[in-house]
Order: C-alpha cells, then sequence, then structure tokens
C-alpha cells in the first residue's frame, strides 16, 4: 500500500519532469533564441555524458569535495570549540554574540577580498572562505543546542550519579543532538555555496571553476550541464543523507 | 531512629537582586518505610523542597539529615521522579531503567537481572525496547518508576508525579504504587496538590503554607485500611475533614489525628 503510494509519487514527478523537458525543446524548436544561448535538452545532456564520459566532471567533483572537506571539518571543530566556549564564559558569549550573528549572516562574497590579500589565489584562499562562510553558523547551532538541553534530563542525570564528563556524554550531548543535526544541515549548505563562490575566484579546477569554464568558452551548455551536477550534489547531500539521519532521530527522539 | 529528618531555617532565592524567601522553618521528620504527603499551593516551594532533599540544592540555611548523615549532594539513596518524567528519549524503556545500574559499573548478568525483575513489577516486561514517545503517560510513569527503584535508593522523592495524568490512568497508577511500595517497604515522599491523592496514598500528610516563606502548616495522620481506593467512603470523609480543618483557620489543629 504505502509502496504503491510511492511509485504514484514517483510516477506524478517523472510526468512533470517530462513536461518541463518537452517546454524547454518547444522553446528551443522556437528559435526565438540562438542554440549557443539556449541549447537543447538533448545537447545538454550529451555535454553532460561527455563530461562525465572524460572524467573532467568526476575531477572537478572530487577536487571540490576535499576542500569542502578540509575547510568543513575545520569548521565543526574550531566553531564547536568556540561555542562551547561560550556557553562556558557567559560574559564573552554576551560580549561577542553581536559579532558572531554579523559575521554568520555576512554573505561569503564579503569575504574574498580578504582572503585573496591574505593568501593570494591559492587553494587556501577558497578554503578560508568555506570556514568563514560556515563556521560561525556552526558555534551559534553548538551553543543553542546546549543552552536549549531540557534542565530536567540533566537533573535526571545528575541523581542517578552522573557526573562532570560522564553527565556530558551519556545525558547532555544525546540531549542535544536532533538540534545539533539541524545546525549540522544548515551550515553544510552554508558551506557548499561558499564553495562554489570561492572556486569561482580563479583557475582553481573543482566545480564551480567548470562553471567559470563555460562561461569564458561561451559554451551555454556546459554551464547548464555543470550546474545541473551540482544540483544534484546539492540535493543529494542534503534530503538523502541530512533529510534520512534527521528523519530517523526524529523518530527515535519522537518529535 | 527516622530516616530522615529535615530542619529547614530558611530558602531563598536571589530573583533580580532582591531575596525571595521561599521556604521558612520547615521541620519533620520521617521513618523509615513511611509513605508520606506533602500538599501546598502550586508555588509554595514543594519542588525546591524535594530538590534539597535530593541534594541537587545546598543553598539553604539549616539541615537535612539522612541516617544522621547530613546530605552534601545528590546521590542514588534518595531518587526523584518528577512530574515532567525526565525519562530519556534517545534511550529504549530497557536501557531507561538500566541507566543508573551501568553507571555503577554492575555486573552485566545483575544488570540485566534487575532490570527485567522491575518491568515485571510495572508491568511493561513487553514494552521493553519501545521508545518512550511511544508510551502513554500512565506507561511513562510506570517507565519512571521502575528506572528509580532499580537502584535501590532508601527513599523515593515523588514530584507531582500523576497530576498530568488522565483519572483513569492515574487509579490504576495509586493502586500499582500502594502495591509496589507493599512490596519493597521503601520509604516515599509524595507530592501532590490533590488532598484526595494524599489522602489515598499517604501514612501522614504534611501542609504547606503559601509563599513566599512556606511553613509546615498541618500534619494529618491517616490511618485507613490499604489499598484504599480514591473513590471510597473512607477517603472521602478524611479529604472533607481536613478541608474543613483547613478552610476554617487550622493552626490549631495542628497535629490532629483522624481516624476511621
Ligand atoms: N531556580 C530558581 N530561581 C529563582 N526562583 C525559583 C527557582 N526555583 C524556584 N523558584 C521560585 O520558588 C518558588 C517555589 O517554586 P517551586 O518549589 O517550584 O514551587 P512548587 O513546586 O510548590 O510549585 C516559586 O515562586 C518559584 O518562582
Ligand atoms: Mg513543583
Amino acid at each position: 500500500m504505502a509502496c504503491n503510494l510511492i511509485n504514484k509519487k514517483i510516477t506524478k514527478q517523472l510526468i512533470l519532469y517530462f513536461i518541463l523537458l518537452a517546454l524547454w525543446q518547444i522553446l528551443v524548436s522556437l528559435k526565438i533564441w540562438p542554440q549557443y544561448l539556449l541549447p537543447s535538452p538533448a545537447k545538454v545532456c550529451a555535454t553532460l555524458a561527455e563530461g562525465f564520459k572524460n572524467h573532467t566532471f568526476l575531477i572537478g567533483i572530487m577536487i571540490s569535495f576535499k576542500r569542502l572537506l578540509i575547510g568543513f571539518g575545520i569548521s565543526i571543530f574550531c566553531g564547536a570549540a568556540l561555542g562551547v566556549f561560550l556557553l562556558k564564559y557567559k560574559i564573552i558569549d554576551e560580549a561577542l554574540s553581536g559579532l558572531i550573528l554579523g559575521l554568520q549572516t555576512l554573505p561569503s562574497i564579503c569575504w574574498f577580498p580578504l582572503a585573496i590579500i591574505w593568501f593570494n589565489l591559492s587553494e587556501w584562499a577558497i578554503i578560508f572562505v568555506i570556514i568563514a562562510g560556515s563556521l560561525f553558523s556552526i558555534t551559534m547551532a553548538t551553543s543553542t543546542a546546549f543552552k536549549n538541553v531540557p534542565p530536567i534530563y540533566i537533573k535526571a542525570g545528575r541523581n542517578m550519579g552522573a557526573r562532570g564528563v560522564t553527565l556530558l556524554r551519556k545525558v547532555i550531548i544525546p540531549a542535544a543532538i536532533p538540534s545539533l543535526l539541524i545546525g549540522l544541515r544548515q551550515s553544510w549548505s552554508f558551506a557548499w555555496r561558499s564553495l562554489m563562490a570561492g572556486e569561482l575566484l580563479f583557475n582553481s579546477l573543482g566545480l564551480g571553476y567548470l562553471l567559470y569554464m563555460g562561461r569564458e568558452l561561451n559554451d551555454m551548455s556546459m554551464v547548464l550541464a555543470v550546474m545541473l551536477v551540482i544540483a544534484a550534489i546539492s540535493i543529494t547531500i542534503d534530503r538523502w543523507i541530512f533529510g534520512e539521519l534527521e528523519a530517523k532521530i526524529r523518530l527515535k527522539y519522537g518529535l | 531512629m527516622p530516616i530522615l529528618k529535615v530542619d529547614i531555617k530558611s530558602k531563598s532565592f536571589l530573583v533580580d537582586r532582591v531575596n525571595l524567601v521561599v521556604l521558612e522553618n520547615i521541620n519533620f521528620q520521617i521513618e523509615k518505610g513511611e509513605f508520606l504527603c506533602v500538599i501546598g499551593p502550586s508555588g509554595c516551594g514543594k519542588t525546591t523542597l524535594l530538590n534539597i532533599i535530593a541534594g541537587l540544592d545546598l543553598s539553604y540555611e539549616g539541615y537535612v539529615l539522612h541516617q544522621e548523615q547530613l546530605i552534601k549532594g545528590s546521590d542514588a539513596h534518595r531518587l526523584l521522579i518528577f512530574q515532567e518524567m525526565g525519562l530519556f528519549p534517545w534511550l529504549t524503556v530497557k536501557e531507561n531503567i538500566e541507566f543508573g545500574l551501568k553507571l555503577k559499573r554492575m555486573d552485566k548478568k545483575e544488570i540485566e537481572n534487575i532490570s527485567s525483575k522491575y518491568l515485571e513489577m510495572v508491568n511493561l516486561a513487553k514494552f521493553k525496547n519501545s521508545f518512550i514517545h511511544e508510551l502513554s503517560g500512565g506507561m511513562k510513569q510506570r517507565v519512571a518508576l521502575a528506572r528509580a527503584l532499580a537502584m535501590n535508593p532508601d527513599i523515593l522523592l515523588m514530584d507531582e508525579p500523576f497530576s498530568s495524568l488522565d483519572a483513569q490512568a492515574r487509579d490504576i497508577l495509586h493502586s500499582e504504587l500502594q502495591k509496589i511500595w507493599a512490596v519493597t517497604k521503601k520509604t516515599i515522599i509524595f507530592i501532590t496538590h490533590n488532598v484526595r491523592e494524599a489522602v489515598c496514598l499517604g501514612d501522614r500528610i504534611l501542609v504547606l503554607s503559601s509563599a513566599p516563606g512556606a511553613r509546615v502548616k498541618a500534619t494529618f495522620s491517616v490511618n485507613l485500611p490499604r489499598p484504599r481506593q480514591i473513590e471510597s467512603d473512607g477517603v472521602i470523609e478524611n479529604v472533607k475533614l481536613i478541608k474543613k480543618v483547613l478552610d476554617s483557620e487550622i493552626e490549631k489543629y495542628y497535629g490532629m489525628q483522624f481516624n476511621k
């Protein structure tokens, strides 16, 4: 029964996408715009296939993910540490919370000039932009997640003999997990967007640069193909990794 | 020798730099195996009193002695059961019950034995692998009870544990709690704002006056036979008497006895 419903939903979606493709094809056939401004779906598909066949896309993805792993990894580590630090020292928290919020809402493009002056047009400039784009979001998420742990869990844990690190590991962290995960998901999307922007900076290889190259070559089908790849990766990670994880946790915690 | 001696001269909270006195001259004792109910208007400091007895709050004037020892912190000899449960939603029923036992680094086999014993006692053996949100309110309170009993505390501190349950679930838990009390012979301090519940469960009832500066306004003994039911004539009669006393100014009736 449930399987049937899911099948129905998928069929509906497929039909919808098919209609969109058809509309696109019709628009192209009407020849309102020249092919180099609006290539046909078939042409984009061919570019997509070619890109995967000659490994440019795969190499781009790998280069991008290496940066992401380093940058987001540093963000998680330092951002969480800063968040915990703010939790411990309330005075600093009160003094800095406005600044951190401001830095978190700063669009990542604003970090470019600074990144280039400090790191030139290097690998580290891009990684720096990823870090700057996501670290403060992690900090905020960490500190709110721990602040919002219901005191009754801590009270119950202490009453049963949990203290210090044990209390942290067995009670406080598990209690904070759902909200930490939401923060991680959001920070990931900041990191991912910063990465794409950062890779447009210069001849950096990576996915963002493939987009840039498409523009340089005036190759619209290349631009569209790379955009599709980027969107597919965004959806896969957000929906299928974070989304599934969140659903599992929500089910378990009864949220 | 009483198991617990409470003599709190005063307990206050600093709220906006103003000292708010919550409890004043709270003075009572409790015998081993006794079922003591504490009633009082909401906000009078009942939860605060239990926190102090549990050892979670040490900033008060006076003393609380557990078996002649000054309480210097929270430990598993006095376990709290909350109205809002305080069960861990990330653990199953069984894992919740075993939480404190694992902290004690007990033998695995022993932990298993204890948890199944108390799962049986509260009739939840079938639900041992369920998560907390899958249970009804009454079942959750039974898990909380089992989790506390599993630690084998001297005193159970129950803070309005049944007040968010529907009447039917509450009736069932009243009879189960009396049974469990008869079997385990635990000392229980049970907080409620419901006089009928207090009469139904308690050997003795302590009435606190309203805040600020709540004191023990009166104590009553209830000598009805057990198990008691909340709508039984005896309970209703006692409730009427107590309410009359409470309504008609009271101090002189301090320590009055009721016999069926
Ligand atoms: N941590 C706290 N800080 C300040 N005031 C508190 C704190 N805990 C309780 N109070 C105050 O003490 C009074 C008694 O609270 P509580 O013991 O929870 O009452 P009860 O359980 O009888 O409803 C209330 O007025 C409450 O606002
Ligand atoms: Mg209370």
